[in-house]
C-alpha cells in the first residue's frame, strides 16, 4: 500500500490529537465495516471553529485523516463544517488509495456531527 | 536512513546465498527439459534427482514418495483433492484454524458432496486429540491438520494425532509449510501419509514446493497432461526452483537445530521487552509449543494496521493480524477461534524472525514498538477514560 507524503507526515506527527476540556461541540463518526471510529472536539468562537482536536481508533490512514481534519476544521464556519464532504478530507491528506477512502468518510462524518452538536448547543438549527 | 528489520519470515524468506548459487546454472547452461532424452535434458534431470534425494533424505523417505509442485497451496490441493478424487466420497476432518489453502479446498469438496468436520482449538490454538477421536466416523477418509499455525506459531500435537489416525486406518495429511525445515518432522513416528512443504519459507525460492505421498496412499491426479512426477502432477518441472529447494533443505538439515535455539531466545526476548514497556499486551499462541521464530502480539484497543504502518516507517516489516481490504476489516479467524475478545484480536501483530535477525534488531524493534503503542494509545478514544472531567458532553454521532 502506497500513501502520500502528506498522509505519512500526518501519521508520524499527528496534529491536535487527544481530548479537549469543556469543548463546545463533540461528534463521532463510525465506519461499521471496519470498526474505525473518529471523535472530534471543537472549540468555537463567533460561529467559527477556533480549535479542533481528535481521538481515533483505526488504521494509519484514518489516524492521518483525523489529524488533517482538525486543520481543515480550524477557521471554518460551523454551518460549512456541518456540510463538509469527504473529498475535502481526502485532498487534505494528499489523496487516499481506493481501499482506504473510508478514512476520509469517517472523518467527514465525525466533523459534521461535531459541528451539528456545537450548533445545537448554541441554539442554532 | 532508518535501520531495516524484516520480521515477516512466516510470509517469505530471502533466498540463501548458497541456494542462489546452486540454482544459477539451471537458468543458463543447464536449461534442458528434464523429460528430454538427450544430454541437455539428462543434466536437468540430474539436478532434479539430486534435489529429490536431498528432500527424501531429510524426511527419511523414499525419493519416489516426493512430488514437486508450484507452491504450498498446490501441495495442499493435490494432497486433499487427489485423495478425495481417488476415494470418491466420504468425510474429512480438519481444524478451524487451517490455512485457506486447506480450508477452502475442503469447503469446495463439501460443495461436491463430501462432508467435513472443523475441529475447534483451545486458547493457545491447539487441537485436542480427544476432539479428533470423537469426530472420526466410519466414512472418514482423511484428517488434514497443519503442523504449526502460521499466525500464532502453535505446534499441533501431530504425533498423538497420527497415532489416532493410524489406529483408525484414516490417511493423515499434514500441512507442514510452516514446520518443514524449522522443527524436526518424523513422518513415520507421526503416522503422516501426506506432507505439504514449501521452498520460500526456508530460504529457498518462491514458486516451488512439494508433497510427500506415502507409498500405498490412494491418490488421483488433479492436473492432467504429461507423465511428469510419476503421473501424479503433470507439467514441466521448475528445475532451477527444485534445485534451490533441495539445497535449502540440505542447509536446513545442517542449521535447523542451532538456528531454532537462537530464534527461540530472540523471540522470547522480544516478548519480554515489549511486555515490560507496554501495559495492555498479550502473547498469542502456546508459550512453549510454538515455532522458534514466531511471536504474535495483541495490543488492546489499537488497530493492527496502525502499528504495522508505524513500524514500517521505522523500517520494520511485520504483518497485521486483521487486514483492512476494500474498507472491510475482520479480526483474524485464527484468533477468533482461539476465543480472543474483539478489542484484543483487532490489534494483533505477527513478528516472525529468521536467520538474518540479530539481537540488535530485536532491541531496535522493542525500542520502536513501546513509544509507538504509547502514542497510538493517546490518540485512541477507546483506550482511556472518556471524556475529561468537567465536560461530559453528549456526543453527536454518525455511522456508515
Amino acid at each position: 500500500m502506497r500513501y502520500s507524503d502528506t498522509l505519512i507526515d500526518h501519521f508520524r506527527n499527528p496534529r491536535n490529537s487527544g481530548m479537549m476540556r469543556e469543548p463546545d461541540g463533540v461528534g463521532e463518526g463510525e465506519y461499521a465495516q471496519c470498526m474505525d471510529l473518529a471523535r472530534f472536539y471543537l472549540r468555537v468562537r463567533d460561529g467559527r471553529v477556533e480549535e479542533a482536536r481528535f481521538q481515533a481508533y483505526g488504521c494509519g490512514p484514518t489516524l492521518a485523516a483525523c489529524s488533517a481534519g482538525t486543520e481543515v476544521a480550524a477557521g471554518t464556519a460551523l454551518e460549512a463544517l456541518a456540510e463538509i464532504e469527504e473529498g475535502r478530507i481526502e485532498a487534505a491528506v494528499g489523496g487516499l488509495p481506493p481501499e482506504r477512502r473510508h478514512a476520509a468518510e469517517v472523518v467527514a462524518l465525525a466533523l459534521r456531527a461535531a459541528a451539528r452538536d456545537a450548533m445545537a448547543r448554541r441554539g442554532v438549527h | 536512513m532508518n535501520r531495516r528489520v524484516y520480521l515477516d519470515h512466516n510470509a517469505s524468506t530471502p533466498v540463501h546465498p548458497e541456494v542462489l548459487q546452486a540454482m544459477l546454472p539451471y537458468f543458463s547452461e543447464l536449461f534442458g527439459n528434464p523429460s528430454s532424452v538427450h544430454g541437455f535434458g539428462r543434466e536437468a534431470r540430474d539436478g532434479m534427482d539430486t534435489a529429490r534425494q536431498q528432500i527424501a533424505g531429510f524426511l527419511k523417505v523414499s525419493k519416489d514418495e516426493i512430488v514437486f509442485t508450484s507452491g504450498g497451496t498446490e501441495s495442499d490441493n493435490l494432497g486433499i483433492k487427489g485423495l478425495a478424487a481417488a476415494l470418491g466420497s466420504g468425510h474429512i476432518i480438519t481444524s478451524q484454524i487451517e490455512h485457506h489453502a486447506v480450508l477452502r479446498t475442503v469447503q469446495t469438496l463439501e460443495e461436491q458432496g463430501f462432508t467435513a468436520t472443523y475441529l475447534p482449538v483451545d486458547a493457545y490454538g491447539m487441537v485436542n486429540p480427544d476432539d479428533l477421536r470423537k469426530a472420526l466416523r466410519a466414512d472418514t477418509i482423511l484428517v488434514s491438520l497443519m503442523g504449526a499455525n502460521s499466525e500464532v506459531g502453535t505446534l499441533q500435537p501431530i504425533r498423538e494425532i497420527g497415532r489416532i489416525t493410524r489406529e483408525a486406518g484414516v490417511p493423515f495429511h499434514v500441512d507442514g509449510v510452516q514446520t518443514f525445515g524449522k522443527v524436526p518432522i518424523d513422518v513415520d513416528a507421526s503416522g503422516i501419509d501426506l506432507l505439504s512443504f514449501s521452498g520460500h519459507k526456508i530460504y529457498g525460492p518462491k514458486g516451488v514446493a512439494g508433497l510427500f505421498i506415502r507409498k500405498g496412499t490412494k491418490m488421483a491426479s488433479i492436473q492432467h497432461g504429461g507423465e511428469h512426477e510419476r503421473r501424479r502432477r503433470a507439467g514441466t518441472e521448475n528445475v532451477a526452483g527444485i534445485v534451490g529447494l533441495g539445497k535449502a533443505v540440505e542447509i536446513r538439515s545442517r542449521d535447523m537445530a542451532v538456528e531454532g535455539a537462537r530464534l527461540t531466545a530472540l523471540r522470547d526476548r522480544l516478548w519480554e521487552g515489549v511486555r515490560a514497556g507496554v501495559a495492555e499486551v498479550r502473547l498469542n499462541g502456546h508459550p512453549t509449543e510454538r515455532l522458534p521464530g514466531t511471536c504474535n502480539l495483541c495490543f488492546r484497543n489499537i488497530e493492527s494496521e496502525s502499528i504495522v504502518l508505524g513500524l514500517d516507517l521505522k523500517g520494520i516489516g511485520v504483518s497485521a493480524g486483521s487486514a483492512c481490504t476494500s474498507g472491510n476489516v475482520e479480526p483474524s479467524y485464527v484468533l477468533v477461534a482461539m476465543g480472543l475478545p474483539l478489542d484484543w484480536a483487532m490489534g494483533s501483530v505477527r513478528c516472525s524472525l529468521g536467520r538474518g535477525t540479530t539481537a540488535e534488531d530485536i532491541e531496535y524493534v522493542i525500542e520502536s514498538v513501546v513509544p509507538l503503542v504509547a502514542k497510538l494509545k493517546t490518540q485512541s478514544p477507546v483506550a482511556g477514560s472518556l471524556p475529561v472531567v468537567g465536560s461530559s458532553p453528549a456526543v453527536g454521532s454518525s455511522k456508515v
